[in-house]
């Protein structure tokens, strides 16, 4: 039983007052390069005070999951903003050519990251079926056209992962359960990105109706599904045993859409309601989703009542 | 034939208005804090200006401040509380949920908004929306559906009694959900709609996101002056529809309000021949098939831009 995190954690202050200054243009790249070196070694250092297994850099140079890399993918155009909810908005790709591989897309990163610290790492990054489905299509005639060139370039990217030593990657898939009826489509995409990809893959999924997308999910080649349960009062727990489930589990178990810091003793409630579904060493402990909406100094506490709460479980067992 | 361009509904936010929309509201759920008038008055002229400067005649207000597209209506009668967020329709985009604690009843002015877009400019729609708005919400209040309509309608009633005291013109119903309705709905329809659509107005109803075959023959008896539909998503059957029950006032959405992808001026042409090829038509209003705040600012300019270029083509 390990803890881990999904991905993203709050940017310092200090780096987003950078970040502004660097687009206004009174910053030079080397310096802003600097910031975020910086701003990941704080964040790797809250993540290890907070005793957490398998981190990430909390996602600092990413502004969003979707634009982040289809900048850095061809084929990809952005024309501007377009609202989620409220008053959220993203910026929106299109897709205006045909996909292909450009730029490595989270290897400096990684690297970066493994000289910083001995923990184990996870690399999240956005799947194939979620890039395409957050963005306009004008190039290819239909979406699983899209999903499976975009999953050819990913896969590229995971076969340099590993060969730059990552053992743990991460498919952030939030769009698969938002349209079930697509599930084929994203079940083969997932194929095309793993092929030949020798390393332990997870995949991410929060919104949508999870009970939609089983028994299928069950089938897709991956060795961790990792869900969020705290925002749902865990009631969705009863689906994966509703279904035998036999993948190792991702069980999201703290809230990040509340600033309420969870107590050990519910947190350890959920994992022991976990360990009913799977056993230990197929469980890993970590956040519904990424905290980097959430203010920083409540993030690490989370964290760290999270890390405590699997502890104490851990040594009950 | 008589050709007119026109708009759906919304429109994307100028930047600057977004950003001040974030910073009085947050990005949170609680949204819905009273905008400064002079500062809605500016971004509503905007949006007017820029549809008028690329060629579209009837115009809209954009729904600038409809933070949860047609579920927004809703927020501003009583008896709906808004809860979480709901995927709505087939878009990557959400809506708080609104929920029927209470009987639904007139709060005040619903499109007080719309009436700052009017006092700017008189040639504009109001656009409303009657079973879309139900199905959007969650019932935890009403026994029948039936009655919840027929309270929703008392509350659009004396809505759309004020807008034509203004003098407003023209009345839209944007119906997604009605495509989706049953039969039993329809038959109950019938005579909900008839109340909305007995006015000294021209009312719109306007059907989107998929064919409109499935209302057929029984919205021939709501009362609309103009029926829209949605050449983009549901050419095929909405031909059909034109043939088999020959309209002639018709709103053809035919320009894709939710992909950044031009369509040629060859390809629209072609297809506005198979419609003008279908039925008689009188009255035709084109437009893109949907609201246009799916695209970012500079293709939804660009698209009525295109949208006004095909009319020249076609007449």
């Amino acid at each position: 039983m390990k803890t881990t995190v999904v991905g993203s954690y709050p940017k310092p202050k200090w780096l987003l007052r950078i970040i502004k200054m660097y687009k206004e243009g009174k910053i030079d790249e080397k310096t802003m390069d600097e910031a975020y070196k910086d701003a990941v070694r704080a964040v790797v250092k809250d993540h290890e005070i907070a005793g957490v297994d398998i981190i990430w850099d909390g996602e600092m140079r990413r502004e969003e999951m979707t634009s982040y890399f289809a900048e850095r993918i061809n084929g990809f155009v952005i024309y501007g903003e377009v609202r989620v909810w409220g008053n959220n908005y993203y910026p929106k790709p299109a897709i205006v050519d045909e996909l292909r591989y450009r730029d490595e897309l989270a290897i400096n990163d990684f690297k970066f990251l493994r000289e910083i610290t001995d923990r184990e790492i996870k690399v999240p990054i956005t799947g194939a079926y979620t890039i395409v489905d957050w963005s306009f299509n004008e190039y290819y005639s239909t979406k699983e056209e899209a999903v499976y060139a975009l999953a050819e370039v990913l896969n590229r990217e995971f076969r340099e992962l590993v060969k730059a030593g990552a053992k743990y990657i991460q498919l952030d898939e939030p769009a698969i359960p938002t349209h079930p009826d697509e599930i084929e489509i994203a079940k083969n995409a997932v194929e095309i990105m793993v092929k030949g990809v020798r390393a332990y893959i997870g995949m991410h999924m929060c919104y949508g109706n999870y009970r939609s997308i089983f028994p299928e999910i069950l089938d897709f080649k991956v060795d961790q599904l990792d869900f969020e349960f705290a925002n749902r009062n865990f009631e969705d727990l009863k689906i994966l045993k509703e279904y035998d489930f036999d993948k190792d589990l991702g069980f999201g178990c703290i809230d990040v859409h509340t600033r309420r810091i969870e107590t050990v003793e519910e947190v350890k409630n959920a994992i022991r309601m976990a360990l009913d579904v799977v056993e230990p060493k197929r469980l890993y402990v970590d956040p519904d989703c990424g905290l980097k909406l959430l203010p920083r100094d409540i993030a690490f506490e989370k964290l760290k009542v999270m890390v405590r709460a699997a502890r104490e479980v851990k040594d009950e067992l | 034939m008589h050709i007119i361009t026109t708009t759906v509904g919304s429109y994307p936010r100028p930047e600057w208005f977004r950003e001040y929309l974030k910073r009085m509201e947050g990005l949170q759920k609680e949204l819905d804090v009273e905008v400064d008038r002079d500062v809605l008055r500016k971004a509503v002229r905007e949006v007017i200006d820029r549809q008028k400067k690329a060629g579209i005649e009837l115009v809209t207000d954009g729904q600038l401040i409809w933070h949860d597209f047609l579920a927004t209506i809703a927020s501003r009668i009583d008896g709906f509380y808004v809860d979480g967020l709901v995927r709505y329709f087939d878009n990557n985009l959400y809506y708080r949920i609104p929920v029927i604690k209470e009987r639904i009843r007139r709060r005040g002015q619903i499109l007080y908004d719309f009436k700052i877009a009017y006092e700017i400019e008189s040639n504009i729609k109001a656009v409303l929306s009657l079973f879309t708005v139900l199905k959007l919400s969650r019932n935890i209040y009403y026994k029948s559906f039936e009655d919840s309509l027929w309270d929703l309608c008392d509350v659009l009633k004396s809505e759309i009694a004020e807008l034509i005291d203004l003098g407003v013109k023209y009345i839209q119903f944007d119906e997604p959900s009605l495509l989706y309705a049953d039969e039993k709905e329809l038959k109950i329809l019938e005579d909900v709609y008839k109340e909305l659509t007995n006015f000294e107005a021209e009312t719109i109803l306007m059907t989107y996101f998929r064919s409109a075959k499935s209302i057929f023959p029984y919205v021939l008896d709501f009362g609309f002056d103009v029926i829209g539909l949605d050449f983009v998503e549901g050419f095929d059957e909405n031909l059909d529809v034109l043939r088999e029950y020959g309209l002639e006032n018709v709103n053809v959405g035919i320009v894709d309000g939710r992909n950044t992808k031009m369509e040629g001026i060859d390809e629209l042409k072609m297809r506005f021949e198979k419609i003008a090829d279908a039925t008689e038509l009188k009255k035709v209003y084109i437009s893109p098939n949907t609201g246009l705040e799916f695209l970012p600012d500079v293709k939804a300019y660009e698209k009525m831009k295109l949208v006004s270029r095909f009319k020249k083509v076609i007449t």
